[in-house]
């Protein structure tokens, strides 16, 4: 009887939490659909900027596999900035899963505010006082003069420029920022050693299989040193692997698949280049920055 | 006469596991398990406002040393939100889970009056070190809310499962598990409140 009574109330509570939900989702402001890596509701940007950023930002993942995304929007109609920035860099799932390597520059001229939200992998790069201060020197003075598109291209320059190592935001160096240089050389050797000795282990039966393991293999391990000393990396591993098989066996065997293999390993995001765009599933915590004009 | 005993058993443990499986055993101990993370994570990002904490006071009193009341009432609300010893053990019991709550918001509003304190001093407000300390802490706040939420939610879902049937009854007689105290939105209100500001 007791279990009958409880029912009621059950059905009470299910039934109202359904209108809360209902209620909920027409009150708040919809995220907008993810159309691609620049979403320019508020129509700030010119065709020619749009497409310019749209294709660097396309290279930015292809050789970091750092999704960043530009959203601007006409009015936050009431809504806390923080929040609603959060809640659509977590419904576009930025950034790869388990990475959570994505970053969101949200841009609101009616409000005049702006938020830069960084995904868990990418809060030890772009800190709240790093992003803080790509908004306050990069954005901000740009569009209290009114240009808009110099300071969201100056402020995505900057973001990917902190990513790569190549941003110094005024001052003081970040307290923590990509590899340094010292350890560029060290970082490069063990990916050629790591990678050369996956790729041996992995040839043992196909040759072809090892050197495109290795060399995927050391190119992406040094890819944080540079697009460029990784393809250097991945070659002089797969040199190595080539040379330590022919030791082993005695023989050589033709350089097969070492083209297939780094195209297919090293930028092996899991996302489309061209036409349609989605976010990996990356998870934000609520890092970042916010500012106003 | 064996073999037929043993069907028997393998059928006996497999409804037994069936059945556990079935009424929610693994689903409440997953869930258990999943709001311990979610409240590590709260924890972890107060823990983060309180270490950032000493270098703020220090950067304030350099430019605004005749706040001190301002200052001491932050230090010291943290100090008392460091006092409470932050355990499991707390979840399990929501008079100490209010009392920690109670203190976190002491502190996040000793804090917002320090904010507003600062709008009097332009020369801080310029200091790059206090903007950077600044957006520190905005950051951090922002967190605690992510992080609460999170835990919010994964609480919601624990609770239900513990209140729901079938999966009540495992909770309440193989498990012993019991609702778990959440955030109050009355406390948000109170803490979400912007502080008076007087000239």
């Amino acid at each position: 009887m007791s279990a009958r009574l409880r029912i009621l109330p059950c059905l009470l509570i299910s039934s109202l939490w359904c209108f809360i939900v209902c209620g909920a989702a027409a009150i708040a402001l919809d995220v907008p659909p993810l159309t691609g890596r620049i979403v320019d509701a508020g129509h700030l940007l010119p065709p020619d900027v749009s497409a310019s950023l749209t294709a660097e930002l396309e290279a930015h993942e292809a050789r970091t596999g750092n999704q960043v995304v530009l959203l601007t929007l006409p009015s936050l109609e009431g809504q806390p900035l923080e929040e609603f920035s959060h809640r659509v860099a977590t419904t576009w799932k930025l950034g790869r899963k388990g990475t959570d390597n994505g970053v969101l520059l949200l841009v609101v001229p009616g409000d005049r505010k702006i938020r830069i939200e960084v995904g868990y992998g990418l809060e030890g790069v772009l800190t709240d006082a790093v992003t803080s201060r790509i908004i306050r020197h990069e954005i901000v003075p740009r569009f209290k003069a009114g240009d808009f598109p110099g300071g969201i291209t100056a402020g995505l320059h900057a973001i990917l420029g902190t990513i790569e190592g190549r941003y110094q935001p005024t001052e003081r160096q970040s307290p923590a920022g990509a590899p340094s240089s010292d350890s560029l050389p060290s970082m490069f050797l063990i990916a050629v050693v790591v990678g050369a000795l996956v790729g041996v282990i992995l040839g043992g039966h196909r040759l072809g299989l090892g050197v495109a393991g290795g060399g995927a293999l050391s190119f992406l391990m040094a890819l944080s040193t540079g697009l460029l000393l990784a393809l250097l990396a991945s070659v002089a591993a797969v040199i190595g692997i080539l040379a330590l098989s022919a030791i082993f066996r005695g023989r050589h065997s033709p350089g097969g698949g070492f083209a297939g293999g780094w195209s297919e390993g090293g930028f092996g995001g899991g996302f489309s280049g061209g036409g349609s765009f989605s976010g990996g599933g990356g998870d934000f915590g609520g890092g970042g920055a916010s500012g106003d004009w | 006469m064996r073999s037929s005993n043993r069907t028997w058993l393998t059928l006996g443990f497999a409804a037994v596991i069936l059945t556990i499986s079935g009424c929610g055993y693994n689903t409440i101990q997953g869930l258990d398990e999943e709001t311990n993370q979610a409240w590590s994570e709260v924890l972890n990002q107060y823990q983060r406002r309180a270490d950032l904490i000493p270098n703020l006071v220090n950067v304030v009193k350099g430019y605004a040393a005749h706040e001190k009341e301002t200052l001491e009432a932050v230090t010291q609300a943290r100090s008392q939100a460091a006092g409470i010893k932050a355990t499991p053990e707390l979840l399990r019991d929501p008079q100490a889970f209010r009392k920690f709550q109670a203190a976190q918001g002491d502190l996040s509003s000793a804090l917002s009056r320090l904010m507003v304190v600062v709008e009097k001093y332009p020369d801080l407000k310029a200091n790059e070190n206090f903007r950077d300390l600044q957006s520190q802490l905005e950051g951090t706040e922002n967190r605690i809310a992510v992080s609460r939420k999170r835990y919010i939610d994964k609480v919601a879902e624990y609770n239900k499962a513990v209140r729901f049937f079938p999966t009540n009854l495992t909770a309440k007689f193989l498990l012993h598990a019991e609702v778990k105290p959440n955030f109050t939105v009355a406390d948000e209100r109170a803490v979400a409140k912007p502080p008076d500001v007087k000239f």
